[in-house]
């Protein structure tokens, strides 16, 4: 199978996630969406390292699951944080930074 | 040696922030005490009749042309010797004064004490630049975080606001005529910092007329000089005591320093050319200086203006562009310094009596404090420059500069010590003699703590007093070829306005004189001359 | 050893004297304290005395010697040394200055002992020996300008000793400010003088001079010009003389000491020190004459009509000091030295005569509340009379001949500086009224209320003391001496200072009678050999200005005398016939006004000035230019910054697409 179809679907994952983050209000979802796009850059990465036939690819994929892995824990632990204080989970109402 | 010297402070002030808050003050002290030794050590060490030594040249970024290059000669080995003897004392004010959130207050002092050494040690335009401006971090939180609102009048982040506004923009000139200069000398070839290189190749003199004045904005706002003083009054009034002693003390001496350093040797036609310009503004810093310290009430402000008026004067000598003033101004900046620092933690313990910077509300503190008022006395005369202190010495020196080379403006400035003895004995008089507004005075002896940290500089004013020799002897070599530099040039006829003072052998012929001394001979420090 | 050694030894001694006594203030006794000023001081006039036998033993030609401890400043051309000059005229100037000090210096160690500060003045006067025996000693224009400084901070600590009275802090701030003006003055000379010649040593200066200008070179004029400057601010000649007379403030000894024996004479040493200059400089010496000549006038009118019992003595010594100025600046260098020092013997003996009276009045000093005190104390009074008989020129005394040798030089050199001699005279009238005024005052007419208690019980007590300037009470806590005052002439250490002087105001003059001794001439030869200005011998015409002399001085006491004693209405009579004259002549014609009204409000008023317009309009008016610009840039940021994150991503998501198709592009 040609490698093209691999980074289609890859796209596809990504541009759903994108669209998702720039979308929705959640917090929960708009980590979910990061999560998407974060896999669909796996997905290309697997699929060139198949292509090449060498396992670099691969290794590269492994990590970003790892960091994956450490901003989910970080992102949930932040969202808990919010709604144990009683704050909205709706991006818009968190307006801190605001100039 | 150098690089050991200049990040040793901020080696010490990042472990500081790891310990306990009642040992972060100690800890300093004993970090500043250390950087004091080495520095001692470096000027011991120093040979007099050498140029640069101490050398370090490490290639840093390499397309850039930009050398982690350090050295000390005359010009600087006083000065670093001045910013770790300041250092020490106002640090260990600031501990015995105690500091809310100590470990972070003494991590920023030491980490401007790196960059203030770092500034005077840097023999590459860019890495000079980069420790001038880090120079500025510190001390913007220092004066934002722990300055005083003044009630009813600025708040310590406003003033700190403006400080970092005017200081910033003289910086960012610096920094873009830093890399005009060592693009437009490389010629398209391999670009360099180098200041020995810059110096040895300078610029035509129509680049040099405008890269001059990036230079001396931010020299003269960090002095401050007149007209560029704007962000002095607020800053001074709402700084921590400790951390305006060595601001005073030895930030301002940076942009004298910068002179003589960078804008002399590698802008000398346009020294030239301007002399008479910056001249005009250091003779305008003076009496602005000077008569304005002895309208004002605050102690701060008098000490502020009076340091207009002593950098007006250190500018002066500068810009007579003759070793003797450049000799002067040397010495006088390490005299002021010595003198403000005290000064400063003087005001600071006089505040901490009376509760009030403002003389109108003090008055008779020396029954009850005879040595605090001996101590005050002895910094007072050193800053009016009493003949006999080395100030007196730093000022006939540069007067007698600026005589020979311009004599209008030696007779005007000498009004400057007019006012000066003015309004320095007026401070005097209204903090420890007369009478206090309630009669009766509520003063206590200076402590035994406070005269630990400041007594120390009052003895190396009164030990410099009888002998200024110790720093003249060292300076002179460098001071000399620092203005050398300006005549050289001077003689091969480019330039219209020759500078004949200064120049070996362009001294005026004495009647019986002695020969010149052997100080004025060709520079030693490496500048060669222009063919 | 040598001259230069002892020389070093008399500068050392008064120093370390006052570095003990300020260390050791709170360890050491008052008493400990007292006798160490008073040991060093007496040990600086013995090795005054070694000096001069050792510089004696030198052949005469050869009496001079330079010394110098270390480098003091040397860089950039400049070749400052710490060094002093031996020569005639600084040791004859250390005699008389260290001898001085050390009686003055008994004298204080009575008459400050009810006084607090007892430690820090000796401290002070200690201090100040060291700095004016610098200041002779010196060997160079720089050290002169240090120890002529130092003089000046000591005279500016010890007007305001007592600190906490604000006529004194006052009174010492002035005097501070118009010497620091003489400083600049000087400090201006060397300047130019090192421009000319290269040096700041004497030796060389004045060796190299005579072949560098030619006689009245607008240089060398100005040089001297600008050393005048600073002779007149430290010897208070006019228009820098202000501030003595207020400098009475201070403590009698210190009155007696800096201000009539030994710092106002500086500017005299000075002239006679550069005497090779002026004599190039013709005009120079000329203005300086006619300043000295116009100051004794002046100042003796003043003294006519002023009523505070030390101003009256203070206006005295610039009349006197205006003597000297004008003889050293004729050329009767001798002369003019030698009055110097009788006037150092007669000026602090009535000094310190006055200070036992004000003693016993508790610091009250208006003559008119002042009288009959010639029973209530005879030692004073009988020192009062001497003094005055020698300040006033009586025949035989001191003053006699020192004053009619100066004026007697005058006439002898001819031409216009008759008028100098002429100007002598008349001030000599005036000086022989206002002496005599004020022994017919003080010590004549009824016993006051003080003089009574005084006879009765042998001390005075009075109330709290006040300050009659202000009516302000005094501080006494910070040494204002208290309520009980019960030293007046009672205590051994005054009479034995008092007593010494009143001999030396009275016979001091036998060492130097024309065509007999003239042994201060003899000794100060070698100095002005090289003087230009000979006048033919002038024996003959001293003795004939001796005789004149002689007549103006009665003539002026019997003035006095039939003003104050015999006629005692006349006085009040004269001053409401002539009240234009009394009211310019009190005011001290109106000089401190002119200053006040010409120097100080101006820069007052530049200076809030530029407080209140300047620094606000243009200053900060660039300042808040510079944040408006920096704001209104921020302003266009913020409007990016809103704080959606959704935006932000938005934002990123634009940016990573717009790279991509660049690279797209530029791939392609």
């Amino acid at each position: 199978m040609a490698v093209e179809w691999y980074l289609v679907l890859s796209a596809l994952l990504f541009a759903v996630g994108a669209g998702g983050v720039l979308v929705r209000r959640s917090l929960l979802v708009i980590l979910l969406c990061l999560e998407i796009m974060l896999n669909a850059g796996n997905l290309a990465l697997v699929a060139f390292s198949r292509m090449h036939g060498n396992a670099d690819g691969q290794i590269f994929a492994i990590v970003v699951m790892v960091v994956a892995a450490c901003e989910v824990v970080v992102g949930l632990g932040l969202i808990v944080a919010i709604f144990r204080r009683k704050l909205p989970l709706n991006v818009d109402d968190l307006r801190g930074l605001k100039g | 040696m150098l690089s050991w010297l200049i990040w040793a402070p901020l080696a010490v002030g990042v472990i500081g922030m790891a310990l306990p808050k009642r040992l972060a003050g100690l800890w300093a002290i004993a970090g500043t005490a250390f950087v004091l030794g080495m520095a001692i050590s470096l000027v011991t060490g120093f040979d007099t009749a050498g140029g640069m030594q101490q050398t370090t040249d490490v290639t840093w970024i390499k397309g850039l042309g930009v050398d982690y290059s350090l050295g000390v000669d005359g010009l600087s080995v006083f000065l670093i010797l001045l910013t770790a003897l300041i250092w020490l004392p106002a640090t260990a004010y600031a501990a015995f004064q105690g500091q809310d959130r100590p470990q972070l207050f003494f991590g920023m002092m030491l980490l401007s004490e790196t960059a203030t050494l770092g500034a005077f040690c840097a023999q590459d335009l860019l890495l000079f630049v980069l420790f001038f401006d880090l120079m500025l971090i510190p001390f913007y939180f220092l004066f934002g975080v722990w300055g005083k609102d003044i009630p009813g009048g600025v708040t310590a982040r406003a003033a700190t606001l403006k400080m970092l506004i005017y200081t910033l923009v003289g910086s960012l000139l610096m920094l873009v005529g830093a890399i005009a200069t060592a693009i437009l000398s490389a010629h398209g070839g391999d670009i360099t910092f180098s200041m020995r290189e810059l110096a040895a190749h300078p610029l035509g003199s129509g680049s040099q007329y405008w890269i001059f004045w990036f230079f001396a904005a931010a020299f003269l706002v960090k002095m401050p000089a007149f007209m560029l003083h704007g962000w002095m009054p607020d800053a001074y009034r709402i700084a921590p005591l400790p951390a305006l002693a060595v601001f005073s003390a030895v930030l301002s001496k940076v942009g004298a320093y910068g002179f003589l350093r960078v804008v002399l040797p590698i802008f000398p036609d346009a020294t030239v050319h301007f002399q008479e310009i910056v001249l005009v503004i250091a003779l305008a810093g003076v009496l602005y200086g000077s008569i304005m310290a002895f309208t004002q009430t605050n102690l701060r402000l008098i000490a502020g203006y009076s340091s207009v008026a002593q950098l007006g004067f250190i500018t002066l000598g500068i810009l007579a562009l003759r070793p003797d003033g450049a000799n002067g101004a040397l010495l006088q900046i390490g005299n002021h310094g010595l003198v403000v620092a005290p000064l400063i933690l003087i005001i600071a313990v006089v505040a901490a009596r009376t509760g009030t910077d403002d003389l109108r509300e003090m008055g008779g503190l020396a029954t009850r404090a005879p040595i605090l008022a001996a101590v005050f006395l002895i910094v007072i005369l050193a800053n009016l420059a009493m003949p006999g202190s080395a100030n007196f010495i730093g000022e006939f020196y540069i007067l007698n500069g600026v005589f020979q080379a311009k004599i209008v403006y030696a007779i005007v400035a000498s009004l400057g010590i007019a006012l000066a003895a003015f309004y320095s004995l007026r401070m005097y008089q209204k903090v420890m003699h007369d009478r206090g507004p309630e009669g009766e005075s509520r003063s206590r002896e200076i402590s035994y703590r406070e005269s630990l940290a400041v007594v120390p500089l009052v003895l190396c004013i009164v030990g410099l007093a009888l002998y200024p020799q110790l720093v003249l002897k060292k300076t002179d070599n460098s001071a000399s070829s620092a203005v050398a530099a300006t005549c050289l040039r001077g003689a091969n006829g480019e330039i219209s306005v020759a500078n004949g003072y200064g120049c070996p052998g362009g001294l005026p012929t004495f009647g019986t004189a002695p020969p010149a001394n052997p100080g004025l001979e060709l520079p030693s420090a490496g500048l060669e001359p222009v063919k | 050893m040598s001259a230069t050694t002892w020389g070093w030894l008399v500068i050392l001694l008064p120093l370390l004297g006052s570095i003990t006594i300020g260390l050791g203030f709170r360890a050491l006794p008052e008493r400990a304290a007292g006798l160490i000023g008073v040991g060093a001081v007496g040990l600086a006039f013995a090795c005054s005395v070694a000096m001069l036998i050792s510089l004696l033993g030198d052949p005469a030609e050869s009496r001079h010697h330079a010394s110098s401890l270390w480098d003091y400043a040397n860089a950039g051309g400049l070749d400052i040394q710490l060094g002093i000059y031996v020569d005639p005229l600084s040791v004859f100037m250390a005699l008389v200055v260290s001898g001085v000090s050390a009686l003055i210096h008994i004298y204080s160690y009575s008459y400050m002992q009810s006084d607090r500060g007892y430690r820090r003045f000796f401290s002070f006067l200690n201090f100040f020996v060291f700095s004016m025996l610098l200041l002779v000693l010196a060997g160079n224009f720089v050290l002169l300008i240090v120890g002529w400084a130092f003089v000046g901070f000591t005279s500016y600590a010890l007007i305001s000793f007592w600190y906490r009275r604000e006529t004194a802090t006052k009174a010492g701030m002035k005097a501070f400010v118009i010497n620091v003006v003489g400083d600049i003055g000087l400090v201006l000379a060397a300047f130019l003088i090192f421009r000319e010649l290269g040096v700041f040593n004497y030796e060389e200066v004045f060796a190299a001079a005579p072949h560098h200008f030619t006689t009245n070179d607008g240089t060398i004029v100005a040089i001297c010009c600008l050393l005048l400057i600073g002779a007149f601010a430290k010897s208070a000649q006019i228009p820098f003389h202000t501030w003595l007379p207020d400098a009475m403030e201070g403590p009698t000894p210190v009155s007696a000491l800096i201000h009539a024996a030994t710092m106002v004479t500086a500017g005299v040493y000075l002239i006679a020190r550069a005497h090779p200059l002026f004599e190039l400089a013709p005009t120079a010496a000329d203005i300086s004459a006619v300043v000295g000549a116009v100051t004794l006038i002046i100042a003796g009118t003043i003294a006519i009509v002023v009523t505070d019992l030390k101003r009256i003595i203070a206006y005295s010594t610039l009349s006197q000091v205006g003597y000297m100025i004008m003889g050293v600046s004729i050329g009767a260098y001798s002369a003019g030295m030698f009055h110097l020092m009788t006037h150092a013997f007669f000026k602090s003996l009535l000094f310190m005569a006055a200070g036992s009276i004000i003693a016993a009045m508790a610091n009250e000093q208006n003559i008119d509340k002042i009288s009959g005190f010639r029973r209530a104390m005879p030692f004073t009074g009988a020192c009062l009379v001497i003094g005055s008989l020698a300040l006033s020129g009586f025949p035989s005394t001191s003053g006699f001949f020192s004053k009619d040798e100066i004026l007697s030089f005058a006439t002898a050199r001819g031409g216009w500086y008759t008028a100098f001699g002429v100007a002598g005279y008349v001030g000599a009238l005036l000086t022989g009224i206002y002496s005599f005024r004020l022994v017919f005052r003080v010590l004549g007419g009824e016993p006051n209320d003080e003089a009574k208690e005084l006879m009765d019980t042998g001390h005075v007590v009075h109330g709290e003391p006040r300050n009659p300037a202000t009516g302000q009470a005094e501080d006494t806590e910070v040494g204002y001496p208290g309520a009980e005052h019960h030293i007046a002439e009672q205590a051994p250490g005054m009479k034995i200072a008092m007593g010494a002087l009143a001999v030396l105001a009275l016979f001091g003059g036998i060492v130097q009678i024309p065509g007999l001794d003239d042994l201060v001439t003899k000794f100060l030869e070698p100095t002005f050999a090289d003087s230009v200005i000979v006048p033919a011998d002038t024996t003959g015409h001293e003795w004939f200005g001796l005789a004149i002399g002689g007549v103006v001085a009665f003539a002026g006491i019997g003035i006095a005398y039939f003003l104050y004693i015999a006629r005692p209405g006349t006085a009040p009579a004269l001053e409401k016939r002539f009240q234009g004259i009394h009211d310019f002549l009190f005011h001290k014609w109106y000089f401190d006004e002119a200053i006040d009204f010409l120097i100080y409000r101006p820069t007052i008023a530049i200076g809030s000035f530029a407080n209140r317009v300047f620094e606000r309009i243009v200053v900060d008016g660039v300042v808040n230019g510079a944040t408006d610009v920096v704001r209104s840039a921020g302003g266009v940021v913020k409007a990016a910054q809103s704080g959606f994150v959704r935006a932000y991503a938005l934002l990123l998501f634009a940016g990573f697409a717009g790279l991509a198709l660049y690279f797209l592009i530029v791939s392609s």
